[in-house]
């Protein structure tokens, strides 16, 4: 196995151990935000949108057994691991690191400000386990813990799905999530901090609260006027609507914020989340200077 | 034309008559900034062939078919699309004895193209009287390949597979290695790739699009996007000369896996709209499933379209 040249790339390699059980690791690879397309093709850009800093890909053979792939990313800040960690939620909680899940021979994990993918190329008993084993002993390695972004400070608990919250920087990654618009509307243009939130309503209702914050108010509020424009135009000035669904969007501009209600089944629902918000801004060090 | 953009409330509009997955809906043409020219479809305006083959024969462990099989529905959908029973004949519609011929490929290392597709297809370009010097067949390499670079003719194969960013690797995606910088072309999650089309590299070379379809991929997780769990065994081959058509087909079968496999219209991640809009906005191809006439042949059950 080559070693790394770059600093970061030693440290980020030093985490992760020369041998998984009798699989031995071959060459590590290293990859930058410009050359990560060499790597994994188009998928790369969400990692580039999580403004990912470095790639070391280490793959474990051995004869007759299908492979085994680590891709450890430091992604700058602990913000943004987390971030990238919540493009894809779905599977099993793993208890690795400060978040994970498995699923289909697929272990992904954040740890302070690094995400892994521990990844057999196909799923068995025995590489279930080697992978498992592997991500912990990664998560291990790694020193530190890091905070989560301070946006989720900002979603109300009431109704919250705690397990289905995503943060991101731009509009195709929200589109991911949850379809808005074709275009930019809310001016995200991978400078700003979103945090997409799933509320539970009555039944199997459920509503999503977008949280954006911006570099300054003067964007916040282009922003809002931009998505009234686009999203609500009959609205008239008013901060809610129904939409076709029958359900309510409303949004509300404070600061450099802007919070969105989506297909809440009741106007007072909306607006109470809404108020749930503004009050939980309100005990920020930021919203307290507003004040 | 309108310069709206598409929201959530179009589609909420029209949502019981078009899923959020596809952004393909016939419905939201007037809005989605596209002129629309070649999507207005017309009762009286010709339509698309596009031939959709398969073979129950047990796939290979490079994912396909014995090469007789592969060389056979080949054949079959090549005679079926351009109406020529004569293998021979049909080929040499396509192909002259002096172009130079690039063979593109996709060699992703989960799903490539496979052996059997790419001999399969140059078989029958070398009896068409290309020699087999005059040949390349190629994916990463074709920008310094120099038979890629004398090309007069291409061939464009490849598997379709759900994309992390484009929403599916597509025949239209396939030509990004005609670039030196591919991520120059992934702006709205790949929203224009028609465009490569129009490189000197390839414009109005293309005599034949190849979809691959013996194992594709419905849905990817992770970074490198791939689980066994997502592939079936579909035995595929879909061909067209227009690659739009082809790939819009490709994609109603993707969806209709996903719908049986998820039991719901779960949205492909990232939309595929660069399909669409090589119609509406590019003019490459037909996206429209009204304007495209499906010629199945072969093995019918779990055709899923």
């Amino acid at each position: 196995m080559s070693q790394p040249k770059a600093p970061g790339a030693r440290v980020l390699a030093s985490y992760i151990p020369t041998a998984a059980g009798p699989w031995l690791s071959e060459a590590d690879q290293v990859f930058d935000a410009e050359t990560i397309f060499d790597y994994i093709d188009g998928a790369g850009e969400v990692y580039r949108s999580y403004n990912m800093k470095l790639l070391v890909a280490r793959r474990f053979h051995k004869d007759g057994k299908p492979d085994i792939v680590v891709d450890a990313f430091d992604m700058g800040s602990s913000e943004d691991a987390f971030g990238v960690f919540t493009h894809d939620l779905d599977g099993e909680d793993a208890a690795v690191g400060q978040g994970s899940t498995y699923k289909a021979g697929l272990l992904s994990f954040w740890k302070d400000r690094y995400f892994l993918s521990v990844y057999a190329e196909e799923e068995t008993a025995e590489t279930k386990g080697l992978v498992l084993e592997l991500g912990r002993a990664i998560a291990a390695a790694i020193p530190g813990d890091g905070p989560k972004p301070g946006l989720l400070k900002l979603l109300p608990p009431e109704g919250l799905e705690a397990g289905r919250v995503r943060f991101f920087h731009n509009h195709s990654v929200l589109n991911y999530h949850f379809f808005v618009a074709g275009a930019d509307i809310l001016l995200l243009e991978q400078r700003a901090g979103a945090v997409l939130a799933e509320y539970a309503g009555s039944g199997s209702a459920r509503s999503r609260f977008l949280v954006v914050e911006y570099a300054d108010p003067g964007q916040a509020a282009r922003a809002g006027a931009s998505f009234a424009g686009a999203y609500m135009p009959e609205a008239g000035g008013k901060a809610e609507v129904k939409t076709e669904n029958g359900k309510w969007t409303a949004v509300r501009i404070r600061g450099r914020h802007i919070a969105i209600v989506f297909d809440e089944e009741t106007e007072g629902k909306a607006g109470k989340r809404l108020d749930a918000f503004e009050a939980l801004l309100a005990e920020t060090a930021e919203g307290r200077k507003e004040r | 034309m309108s310069n709206r953009t598409i929201t959530r409330r179009d589609f909420l509009k029209v949502a019981s008559a078009a899923p959020l997955a596809g952004a393909l809906a016939p419905a939201l043409k007037g809005a989605s900034g596209a002129s629309g020219t070649a999507g207005a479809a017309g009762a009286a305006e010709e339509k698309v062939r596009v031939v959709l083959v398969r073979d129950p024969s047990p796939l290979g462990s490079g994912g396909a078919p014995p090469a007789e099989v592969v060389q056979r529905m080949l054949d079959d959908a090549v005679r079926a699309l351009l109406g020529e029973k004569d293998i021979a004949k049909a080929w040499k519609t396509l192909i002259r004895p002096e172009d130079v011929v690039g063979i593109k490929t996709n060699a992703w290392r989960y799903i490539p193209t496979t052996t059997e597709v790419e001999q399969a297809l140059k078989r029958r370009v070398m009896e068409a009287g290309v020699a087999e010097d005059r040949i390349g067949i190629d994916d990463r390499g074709v920008l310094r390949n120099p038979v890629f670079q004398k090309s007069t003719a291409l061939i464009n194969a490849r598997p379709m597979r759900s994309h992390h960013w484009s929403g599916v690797g597509s025949l239209i995606k396939n030509y990004i290695m005609f670039v030196p910088q591919p991520s120059a072309y992934h702006g709205d999650t790949c929203a224009d790739l028609a465009t490569l089309w129009s490189l000197p590299e390839v414009k109005g070379k293309t005599r034949l699009n190849v979809l691959v379809m013996f194992t594709p991929l419905f849905h990817g997780v992770g970074p490198h996007h791939y689980a066994k769990e997502y592939v079936w065994d579909y035995k595929g081959l879909i061909v067209s000369r227009d690659p739009v058509a082809a790939d819009a087909t490709g994609l109603r079968i993707i969806q209709a896996k996903r719908k049986a496999f998820f039991g719901d219209d779960r949205p492909l991640q990232m939309t595929p709209h660069h399909i669409q809009l090589a119609d509406t906005r590019h003019h490459l191809g037909v996206s429209d499933p009204a304007r495209i006439e499906l010629v199945k042949l072969g093995w019918e059950e779990g055709i899923l379209i």
